[in-house]
């Protein structure tokens, strides 16, 4: 079963079109949402969450129609926004409190323990965390409950490179479970190269692709030659080009371009990065 | 829904201690001018603003969004903030009329059809409030919501300024106790039409 299915799914505002999004998470998996400010990784997950309405297509969750009794699916699911919205005023207790009659699975101890584990004080306001302190609280929120399902947007943004790798390291730690899987949005991509298991990007409202990530390896790399060079590859073997005055980087796929050429692997930040660059 | 109201109970501890000081004020105000109009019915409408004082602080704390990720329905979300509104209401109607019983057994002239008249339109007024601006509040958010309400007073006002120019001086009409009775089921009955409305609105709101 796959955690996630996303179908031909449209959204439209004044000036952006989310285009007939398809994306398969399977069970497992973890999946890096990437893709520039306003590509449309927040409206995928507030679609997911029914908090805007699609105008067209379907998507299912953990199995289910997300317009069948989405409430109780949501019990499986752990979110993470890009600001976490607990009331300012309230403390990690109250916090546990509130969400101890949320959640029907609600894990007290394991709460506890995350807090103690990432440093979160649990009598200090919310209001007083640093940004990085809040986002640690709504991860923690997010996976203490058991869920199976997890949906973060930009959660790594914000924390320092400590707390970011403890917090990779607790999302891998969750995917261990066969029948648990994460969406991450981010922009860090780096983060996400460490952990994902698939990739996907979106660029302006339309998904430019979805693969595993290793496959993206296997499939592309990085060709730096001259301008003629370039020129006498076929045109479908090159993805994305950077050109500059002492010649040109490009993104190519390694089956279509001729033997014996010299090609550096290609990371996702440059793997995106090239193929937007193409989009324009 | 138990999570919502305990979450709300916790704002208002904190957000709306100047409610409970204005409450105290005014009661003790009512207790020595128990025929003062002002005095007896401000608690009660005040009491109406609290469910949009909560949602306004949901917004900027970005609970509204948050809290559609979790396993709540909207519906719920809507109904915490009538039951929060009709809590706060009803402690309010009851402590002001208390002091409004108390005051004027101390005078002598207890009467329990004044009483009534006084119940009667406390309740109608107190729930009149949140009945008008809370679908608007879901509807467009409550900052917008904030100052339909303040409108809304403020016309009332006006208008109770303007009849009791042209004469009206009977504000709690002792003698008419059918005419409190059906206030009464009006204010009630246009309450939940409310609710049933903005659950409607929040249902289609996009966050």
């Amino acid at each position: 079963m796959n955690a996630l299915e996303i179908r031909n799914v449209t959204k439209t505002y004044p000036n952006f079109t989310l285009n007939h999004l398809d994306l398969t998470l399977p069970n497992g998996c973890i999946m890096g949402l990437v893709g520039e400010n306003g590509a449309g990784k927040s409206t995928t997950i507030k679609l997911i969450l029914n908090m805007v309405e699609k105008e067209g297509g379907t998507i299912r969750i953990l199995g289910t129609d997300q317009e069948k009794d989405l409430h109780v699916t949501k019990q499986d699911l752990g979110v993470v926004l890009d600001e976490v919205g607990f009331p300012q005023c309230l403390d990690a207790k109250q916090i546990e409190k509130v969400l101890k009659y949320t959640f029907r699975n609600w894990d007290g101890a394991l709460y506890r323990c995350l807090c103690r584990t990432l440093s979160v004080p649990m009598e200090k306001p919310f209001q007083e965390f640093s940004r990085g302190m809040k986002m640690k609280l709504g991860i923690i929120a997010a996976l203490s409950h058991h869920p199976r399902l997890l949906l973060l947007d930009e959660a790594t943004s914000g924390l320092d490179p400590v707390a970011r790798d403890e917090v990779l390291s607790l999302l891998n730690e969750f995917t261990r479970e066969e029948d648990h899987a994460v969406l991450i949005s981010s922009h860090i991509v780096s983060d996400l190269e460490k952990i994902c298991d698939y990739i996907a990007f979106l660029h302006q409202g339309t998904l430019l692709l979805c693969e595993e990530k290793d496959r993206l390896f296997e499939e592309y790399g990085i060709l730096s030659c001259s301008k003629e060079t370039l020129n006498a590859l076929p045109p479908d073997a090159v993805k994305g080009v950077q050109l500059s005055p002492y010649g040109a980087k490009a993104l190519v796929m390694r089956k279509r371009i001729p033997l014996g050429m010299d090609l550096s692997p290609v990371s996702i930040e440059e793997l995106f990065l090239l193929m937007v660059k193409k989009n324009h | 829904m138990k999570a919502l109201l305990l979450k709300d109970w916790y704002l208002s501890l904190r957000y709306c201690r100047a409610f409970f000081l204005i409450v105290a004020v005014f009661l003790a105000g009512a207790f020595f001018s128990a025929d003062n109009f002002f005095f007896i019915t401000y608690p009660v409408m005040i009491a109406g603003i609290l469910p949009m004082t909560l949602l306004s602080y949901d917004e900027r704390d970005r609970w509204t969004q948050y809290s559609l990720a979790l396993p709540f329905t909207r519906a719920e979300l809507v109904s915490c903030k009538y039951l929060i509104g009709l809590c706060f209401f009803g402690i309010t109607f009851l402590a002001t009329l208390t002091a409004v019983g108390i005051q004027t057994a101390i005078n002598g002239g207890f009467s329990l059809s004044y009483l009534f008249s006084v119940a009667a339109v406390l309740f109608t007024l107190g729930l009149l409030g949140p009945s008008i601006l809370l679908p608007f509040v879901f509807r467009f958010g409550a900052e917008k919501g904030r100052i339909a309400f303040y409108i809304t007073i403020g016309m009332i006002c006006a208008v109770g300024t303007v009849l009791a120019g042209l004469g009206f001086q009977t504000v709690f009409p002792s003698d008419k106790s059918e005419f409190l009775w059906l206030m009464g089921f009006a204010a009630a009955a246009v309450y939940l039409i409310s609710w049933r409305l903005s659950i409607r609105f929040y249902q289609k709101r996009e966050l």
